[in-house]
Order: structure tokens, then sequence, then C-alpha cells
């Protein structure tokens, strides 16, 4: 896949009388981090719900572009990768499991060592990978929820407060993928932490 | 309200009351029936008729609803909604009572009695699924998406069912063999009342939609 | 699309088998009716004149009752354990469905195998044409499992709750529940498969209808 480059413009969000976005826009592109901040229910979360799809805007516009094409809407799934405070993975499964149901539902192949290398290289040790994920702790949740939202390449990286639940070593882990990925790869970040908002090279600030 | 439309309300107001008259002064009393029972005929199919035609508009507006997303094809649909439930309960209570009257029990088990109850249920089941849903733009969606699923499964309870059972219901007007079986002015009386049931309906509906229109705008305006 | 739909259903199996949260729901639910039933009525309380239409309601009662209790988690579980955005990303909405309504399939099969059975042995009721029925309760299945499927992914974006999803699964099911009644009274009456026809021809037109408008209508509840 050439590169893909999201943009939004003039995005507002109401729930019911009150107005979480009012006109936000912006793009994202490879090569470039772009960090959304702002205090807690300022619309972080809501605006990489927008951009990611998941959530309709109540108006404005999100465009998926693939060098001069742009993507439609149904196509947008198949090139992001997003981690989210309140996206799960399946608990009764191991993270091995997860993953392998993740690539199948992309049509995708691959083979459980390159699934375990992943979560390796997230910091789930080898032991852990094949328990379910129930048994886990939040910061090894966690680093299984980052491995779905990387396991099929995606172009495009949507993350939610990403080193939450991390220790200092989780946290250097995901800097180290943000910095791995961020060439080819057009990247967001919700954030409240100063270090996870360092890894900007632009930035919203969202009011609230 | 322009003046045309004040004038249609007032002709309907006329007409309806025309259509009270003549069921018990003008249309003869029908044979094979307990006494003057038969009468509620003249009220009982209109009710039905405008329930089904509410059913109806509800799934034009769900469907618009699902392309548009526009809050007043929402509103469109509720509305429809609405009137389709109070005439429902308008007709199964005149057709128990005819029941009664007829049969000597409110309720038979008759498949077209149970059809119009479960068109009931629907309805019912449609506003507990609304009153569920905070978000707006949500509700409108699983409303419309549960209004066309029960529009597809009702004909198999209206036309297939009955065929499969043995009916209480009285032989219907337009039958199967396409012959018209009611005696003249009793057919006159019962067009006209499914006229003017269909006007209340529509006039009712309107209003209920102008209300909608209105409330809409209005926040619009505070919204900015 | 076949793929991605089969590991939905592995998926669902894999997390069915390790919980069975659904799995006991059903049969608890189905076990304790069908024993509450056959202990009161027993294989001599009900006349012989009764007892072929008083049987196949009953089952039917039994089964459907259970159905309800439990295949609503497909959909309800997802959002409860906030796996459902993870899931509309990965997935496409027609094998997110395909996946689920088969997963609902199953489970209603498992149902059946278990409880028709004993139901039969329980309360006396003979069967004259067990293929018949087989035929009938494979096409019941497939209907009840599509319109359950299509009612637990809206419900499950409104309020989640089990009461919701038979309030609105009810009033859609009844034709269905009507027709599977008195297929079932053909098939124990008759050996030949032919008896159950009438009814066969009905489910199995309800059953195609539901599909194709769950075809278009899931994406469009499924996602916002």
């Amino acid at each position: 896949m050439a590169s893909v480059t999201v943009s939004f413009e003039d995005l507002w969000k109401r729930f019911g009388r009150r107005a979480v976005l009012t006109g936000v826009s912006g793009t994202l592109r490879p090569g470039r981090v772009l960090v959304v901040t702002g205090p807690n229910g300022a619309g972080k979360s809501t605006l990489l719900s927008i951009v990611s799809g998941l959530l309709r805007p109540s108006r404005g516009t999100v465009r998926y572009r693939n060098g001069e094409t742009e993507l439609p809407r149904r196509a947008w799934c198949g090139v992001i990768g997003v981690a989210a405070p309140d996206m799960a993975v399946y608990e009764e499964l191991s993270a091995i499991e997860n993953l392998r149901l993740f690539t199948r539902l992309r049509g995708l192949r691959a083979t459980d060592d390159q699934l375990a290398e992943l979560l390796d290289r997230l910091g789930l040790a080898a032991r852990e990978q094949r328990r379910p994920v129930g048994v886990y702790s939040s910061g090894m949740k966690q680093r299984v929820k980052l491995a779905q939202a990387l396991v099929h390449d995606p172009p495009v990286l949507l993350l939610d407060e990403p080193s939450s639940n991390l220790d200092g070593a989780g946290h250097e882990v995901v800097a180290a993928l943000v910095r791995e990925r961020r060439p080819a790869t057009a990247i967001a970040v919700a954030t409240n932490d100063p270090r996870e908002a360092a890894w900007g090279d632009e930035e919203i600030h969202l009011a609230g | 309200m322009t003046r045309l439309s004040n004038i249609l309300v007032w002709i309907l107001g006329a007409w309806l009351a025309v259509v009270c008259w003549a069921a018990f002064h003008y249309a003869p009393t029908a044979q094979g029936f307990v006494g003057e029972s038969a009468r509620i005929v003249f009220f009982h199919v209109p009710q039905a008729w405008v329930a089904v035609v509410a059913f109806c508009v509800n799934l034009v507006a769900s469907i618009r609803y699902l392309r548009t997303r526009n809050p007043l094809d929402d509103a469109r649909a509720a509305a429809a909604a609405g009137l389709g439930l109070l005439f429902s309960i308008l007709a199964t209570a005149t057709g128990s009572i005819f029941a009664k009257v007829m049969w000597g029990s409110f309720w038979n088990w008759d498949p077209r009695e149970v059809s119009i109850a479960i068109l009931l249920l629907v309805y019912a089941a449609y506003f507990a699924l609304r009153q569920s849903v905070a978000d707006e733009e949500r509700r409108g969606t699983l409303a419309a998406a549960y209004a066309v699923l029960a529009f597809v499964t009702m004909p198999f309870l209206v036309f297939v069912v009955p065929r499969i059972y043995w009916s209480l219901h009285p032989d219907t007007i337009i039958n199967t063999s396409g012959t018209i079986k009611m005696e003249s002015r009793m057919l006159q009386v019962l067009l006209g009342s499914v006229a003017g049931f269909t006007g209340l309906f529509a006039w009712l509906y309107s209003l209920n939609v102008r209300l909608a229109r209105i409330a809409l705008r209005r926040r619009q305006r505070e919204e900015g | 699309m076949l793929g991605e739909a089969l590991a939905v259903l592995a998926k669902e199996l894999r997390s069915e088998l390790r919980s069975r949260v659904a799995l006991n729901a059903i049969l608890l639910f189905a076990l304790t009716t069908l024993v509450a039933v056959a202990y009161q009525i027993g294989p001599y309380r009900i006349h012989e004149e009764d007892r072929p239409h008083l049987l196949a309601a009953l089952l039917w009662i039994i089964l459907f009752f259970a159905a309800t209790s439990g295949l609503s988690r497909v959909f309800v579980k997802e959002e409860d354990a906030h796996t459902a955005k993870t899931l509309r990303l990965a997935a496409r909405p027609g094998a997110v469905f395909a996946g689920k309504f088969a997963f609902n399939l199953l489970l209603l099969a498992v149902l059946e195998v278990l409880i028709v059975p004993l139901f039969c042995v329980l309360l006396g009721y003979s069967v004259a044409g067990p293929l018949g029925l087989a035929v009938l309760l494979a096409a019941g299945s497939v209907a009840l499992a599509a319109v359950a499927t299509m009612v637990a992914a809206i419900i499950a974006r409104a309020s989640g709750s089990g009461t919701l999803f038979a309030v609105l699964t009810v009033p859609l099911a009844l034709p269905l529940l009507v027709m599977l009644i008195q297929g079932t009274r053909a098939a124990a009456g008759s050996a030949e498969v032919a008896a159950v026809l009438p009814a066969l021809r009905g489910i199995v037109s309800l059953a195609g209808v539901t599909l194709v408008s769950s075809a278009f209508l899931f994406p469009v509840v499924w996602h916002d």
C-alpha cells in the first residue's frame, strides 16, 4: 500500500446538547506524529473515534487518501490500527489466539512464530503468550491491545493513551515502536502524558 | 397553517360527522349478525386499515432515515408509529367488543384478531427500543432497522397464517374470488369511513411532523 | 468472506466452550421448564384429542423461551466486554453476522437435539413423521436464529437487556412460532414429509426474507 494520508476538516460532535468537538481540523501523514492533547473530557478519544470511522461526526468530513485515490469509508478499517482504552481483546482467548483471530479476520496469514515475535517485541514474555488474556495484568493486556493494532502493519496508527498501565520499560517499548513506524506510517496519539506528547511533530490541543 | 389546510380540516371534521351518522342511520342492518353489532365494521375496519397504513408510512420514513440520517425522517417514523399504536389499540378494542357481542368472549384467538394484536406488540416494542437508547442518531438507526425487520415479517402473519388456519372472522369484503360481498349502502359508508379515518391519520401525522420540525429548528438555532 | 466468517464462528465456539455461559443458560432453562411441565402433565393428563396441538405448542414454548434466554449473548457480550469496537475495525460486517448467525444456529441445534427427544419421552409424545419433524426443526432453527441474531445486534447497541431482547423478538417470532406449531402437529400426526409442506414453505420463506433483510440492515446497525 502506498502512503495513506488522513485529513479531517471542521469536525463537530454533539452528544445530545453537549458539544464535545467544535470545529477541529488536521491531517495525518507518514513521517509525522500528530499529538492530541487536552484535559479529561475534552474530546481526544472522540476525535480518534471519528477519524477511525467508529463514530460519525455531527458535522465535518474525514478523508482517507491512498496516493491520489480517495478510500471509501468501508475500506478505512483495512488501513488503520487502533489501540484505545475502550477497545479490549478477547479475555477467554490467549494473546496468540487473539492475534491469530485478528489476522484471519483481515484475510492475512501469519504464523504463530511471527505473532509470538511481535508480542515479544512488545514485552510480553513467551510463557504468558498462550495463557488466557483474562489472567493478565493491566499492563500485559495493554501490550496485547497494541499488538492487535500493529499485527496487520497498518499505514495509519491511532493510539489513545498507548502507554497507560505500562511501566517505564513498557513506555520505552511504545516510544521505540512509534519511532520505528514513523517514516512509513501516519500516526496520531491522544494523550495526557507529557512524555507521549513529546513524540509529536504537530499538536492539536482540545480545550474541552 | 395555510387557509387551504384549515378548510380541509373542517371538511374532514364534517366528513367524519357524516360517516358517524350514516353508520347508524343510512346503512341497513346486516344479516347474520347479532342485533346491530355489524355496524362496528364501519369503525373497526378503517382503524385496522389505518394501523397498517401507519406501518407503511413508518417503513418509508425509516428507510429514508437509514439513507439520509435526517432527524426529521426519524421524527416522521416515530409520528407514524405513535399513530399506528393508537389505531391498532382502537382496532383491537372494537374487534374485541364485536367478538363479545357475537361470540360471547372478548378474545377468541382468531388469526386476524391475533394479527392486529401482534401489530400492536410490534409498535410497543418499537417504542420500548426507542426509550432504551439515549443517543439520538443511534436511536433513529436502531428503531428504523427494527421497523424494517418487522415490516418484512408481518406479511407472514397477515397473509400466510390465516390461510393455514380456519378463521372466525366474517368473510372478508374483498375475497379471493374477487367479488364484493357487501350491500351497496353499507359499502358506501365503509369506504367513506376508510377515507375519513385515513384523512384523520394524515392530519394527525402532519401535526406531529410540524411540531417535530419546529422543535428541530429551534434546537439548531440554539446550537448555532 | 467465508474465511472471515469461519474465523468469527471459531472464535465464538472457542469462547463458548471455555465459558459455557450461553449453553448453560439455554439448556438449564429448557430442562427446568421441561421437568416442571412433565411433572405436572406427564404422559397421561392430557386428553387424547387435545394432545396433538397442546404438546406441539408446549414443545415450542419451551424451545423458544430457552432460546431467547441465550441467543442475545452473541452480541451483548461484545459490548459488555468492550470487544465490539475491536471487532468492528477488524472484520467486515457480513462476516461478523454470518459467523454469529452460524453460532446461534449451532446453539439451537444442540438445544433441540437434547430437548426434543427428552420431551417426547417425558410427555409420551409420539411423532409419526420424525423425518418431517427433523426438517421442520432445521428450517425453524434457521429462521429463529436469523431473527434472534438480528435483534441481538440491535439490542446490544441499545441497553442490551434481556427483557428488551424478549420484547423485540416475540412479535417478530410469533408468525414463525405459529407455523412451527402447526407443522409439528402435522409431523406428529402423519408419517409423510408432505404433511409439513404448507408450514415448511412459510418457514423457509420467512428465513429467506429475514436473512436477506439482515444482510442490508446489519451493517447499518453494527456501524455508527
